[in-house]
């Protein structure tokens, strides 16, 4: 049989020689499974390797990556400083030492690295993000700003940013894989980058858009919450000249099971302040003045969604928002401006 | 295994668990902020929207097969929009006064509850009358087990059922008890028990003669 | 074997052996035993977890009705109307709003779940509803009777 396929073979060979029809091939040709399964097994024995270095690739073409991450961004950023912002120190000790080991003396690289970047992209993102904040959420106290801003500017956070925009593979650093600090670094030295190329406006919008976004499905309570909920609450009250919190079970069930359930309002002046609900009229009492807290900071669920469409001015002068110590609707209304 | 020395034998399930241990705080340590944290509100709000509630409902006079559909849709939580089959958020259903259960029509004489104890000749039919007299909670409960669905779920669901014969509820069952479920149907007043005067005064269309006679 | 050309008689190999296996045992790799390893007993099992797959695809949408009922019937209830009428009362309000968003309505937005219902009661007692003839009108609903 199978000689009589052969010979139809070659008949149909000799018809393609006259005709112009091409017939592709059906199916997956019958030595690529034996030989995957060798190279496979082969993979097997050497054990895990390192990751590859995308840049050892052979298309690798570095500058076509500068200008494509310059575009892709929609950023205007002058290519050299981009450059310099994506090279670290030690990139530039380890060519160097490349150099003397060829037998170099004194190596001269004509390389900037962004030491100086990382340092100026650090101050002003922690600049534009704190007064961003103030600016977004001008009821939160100035302690929850502060928590938020350093949340904002954990190394998880901003080095998850960096990859997500795109750097990973373009930074020169002598890692390998990048570490989260060189990420984080990297990110901070784009900001820096970005201020020189435009100006400090147009960088904020960049850290508005590509880090402070970060905050936009966060439960802000989540992040910061105030410490001692019962003292606060009762404080901001004294200041604000109205009656002491009163707290009233408002509903129960299930009490001698362990899925109680208590409900627990808080009233000023008979004014609803806030509600929770918890295991224990405790855990209740504690989860209500935390969330009349949350109604009156602009944090609660319902309140207004934090804006990411403004625009931060970090020449003007500081202001802060109001510490917990000094929170009030009368103090609130001479900071924010009524 | 009497080759095996007791000195480097250690057994594989502790192993295991070490193992296991290991890897689960290097995950903890490693994601800080990436795992999303619940809030204490939030969790509150969760703890609000789970509570199971306890509901009383009085079976004086109600037909307990018309009872058990309201009962039912409670202790399976079918009255809660975030119902799902697979969504435990059952309640639980205090049933008290069963011993007073009002059976439409005849049905105290001719509906039949058979058992069969699996041994041959272990069948038996015990009218309603009967299996009332010989347990006051036996007729409600069996109306709402009827009443479900023959699934997984039944037995666990009927946990939460607490059917009293009177209205003598223990006192730890009664502090949990939170709402009061509708009677399907106004309960009667009954002719004894309203006072003779009462009856006597009240106004009547027609007297009866004197010489008839009143049986 | 019938061949209706020298060309079809060629072909006749058909695809390599080993992938055509792999498809199957692809989506056989969740089934327990022998039906997961053994080629002859793993295609029979697959082609009937395909053919529940078929069905189910259909069973499917059927369940979601039937789970999106049940929470609305309990979500009208708790606002004292039932779900015919909230449906009819929100068709004559033109308030096109398909079953599943009422129930993601009803469970995560229950505010704005209640004026609905509360839109559907005015417009029952408007439009002189059995189901809701002896139930109050709620307030804040302005109806087109209330303007003139």
């Amino acid at each position: 049989m199978s000689s009589l396929r052969t010979c139809a073979r070659a008949a149909i060979r000799i018809q393609k020689l006259t005709s112009v029809i091409y017939t592709g091939e059906r199916g997956i040709k019958r030595w690529v499974a034996p030989t995957l399964r060798v190279i496979n097994k082969r993979k097997a024995k050497l054990g895990p390797q390192p990751e590859p270095r995308r840049s050892n690739f052979l298309d690798w073409n570095y500058n076509a990556e500068i200008f494509a991450f310059n575009k892709r961004l929609s950023e205007n950023f002058d290519v050299e400083l981009l450059q310099q912002a994506f090279t670290h120190r030690s990139y530039v000790a380890q060519e160097e030492q490349k150099q003397r080991e060829v037998g170099i003396e004194n190596p001269e690289l004509s390389i900037k690295d962004n030491t100086d970047l990382i340092v100026e992209g650090k101050c002003l993102t922690s600049e534009i993000v704190e007064r961003y904040l103030r600016q977004a959420l001008p009821r939160l106290p100035e302690e929850g700003i502060l928590k938020l801003k350093d949340y904002l500017l954990s190394e998880e956070i901003v080095a998850k940013v960096s990859v997500q925009i795109g750097t990973k593979d373009i930074i020169l650093s002598e890692d390998h894989p990048v570490r989260q600090e060189t990420l984080v670094n990297t990110f901070f030295a784009l900001v820096a980058a970005l201020a020189r190329s435009n100006d400090v406006v147009h960088t904020s919008f960049f850290v508005r858009d590509f880090l402070i976004a970060t905050l936009s499905d966060k439960e802000i309570l989540s992040i910061w919450t105030p410490s001692h909920p019962f003292q606060t609450l009762d404080a901001i009250l004294n200041r604000e000249k109205r009656g002491s919190a009163d707290f009233r079970l408002t509903a129960q069930t299930g009490v001698n099971t362990i899925l109680a359930a208590y409900q627990v309002a808080v009233y000023s002046d008979q004014q609803f302040l806030g509600i929770g609900t918890g295991e224990t009229v405790q855990v209740a009492k504690n989860i209500a003045a935390l969330d009349a807290l949350q109604r009156m900071f602009g944090i609660a669920d319902f309140s207004r969604p934090i804006p990411f469409n403004l625009t931060v001015d970090v020449s003007s002068q500081r202001t802060e928002n109001l510490p917990l110590t000094k929170w009030c609707t009368e103090n609130l209304k001479h900071t924010v401006g009524g | 295994m009497g080759n095996v020395s007791s000195k480097n034998f250690v057994p594989r399930s502790r192993k295991f668990v070490r193992r296991n241990q290991k890897s689960f705080f290097q995950h903890k340590h490693d994601r800080k902020y990436l795992t999303s944290i619940m809030s204490a509100v939030k969790r509150a709000q969760q703890w609000a929207t789970f509570a199971r509630t306890w509901h009383l409902f009085d079976a004086t006079w109600q037909n307990p097969f018309d009872s058990a559909q309201v009962i039912i849709k409670h202790l399976m939580g079918l009255h809660k929009p975030i119902y799902h089959p697979m969504n435990d958020c059952g309640d639980h259903v205090v049933v008290m006064n069963s011993r007073d259960i009002a059976l439409p029509g005849d049905e105290w004489r001719k509906r039949v509850y058979f058992h069969h104890t699996t041994y041959p000749g272990g069948a038996s039919w015990t009218l309603a009358w009967e299996l009332h007299n010989k347990n006051p909670t036996l007729v409600i409960k069996k109306a709402v087990y009827n009443g479900m669905d023959g699934n997984l779920q039944r037995r666990h669901t009927m946990q939460r059922l607490h059917v009293f014969p009177d209205d003598k509820i223990p006192e730890e069952i009664l502090k949990n008890i939170s709402n009061q479920i509708r009677y399907l149907r106004p309960v009667p007043t009954r002719l004894d028990h309203i006072s003779p005067e009462e009856v006597e005064n009240y106004p009547k269309i027609v007297d009866y003669p004197k010489q008839y006679i009143l049986r | 074997m019938v061949f209706q050309s020298l060309t079809l008689f060629a072909r006749s190999r058909g695809p390599d052996e080993f992938w055509r296996k792999r498809k199957i045992f692809k989506l056989a790799a969740h089934f327990v035993g022998r039906k997961r390893n053994c080629y002859s007993i793993a295609i029979r099992y697959v082609h009937r977890a395909l053919r529940y797959a078929t069905m189910s695809r259909k069973l499917k949408k059927a369940d979601m009705l039937n789970l999106w009922n049940t929470r609305l019937t309990a979500a009208c209830a708790e606002h004292d109307i039932n779900l015919r009428t909230f449906k009819e009362a929100l068709m004559r309000n033109n308030i096109l709003i398909d079953r599943k968003t009422l129930v993601d309505l009803a469970i995560w937005e229950p505010r704005s779940f209640k004026s609905l219902t509360q839109l559907a009661i005015a417009r029952g007692k408007q439009d002189g509803l059995n189901d809701v003839m002896y139930v109050k009108t709620p307030p804040g609903v302005i109806t087109r009777g209330m303007l003139k």
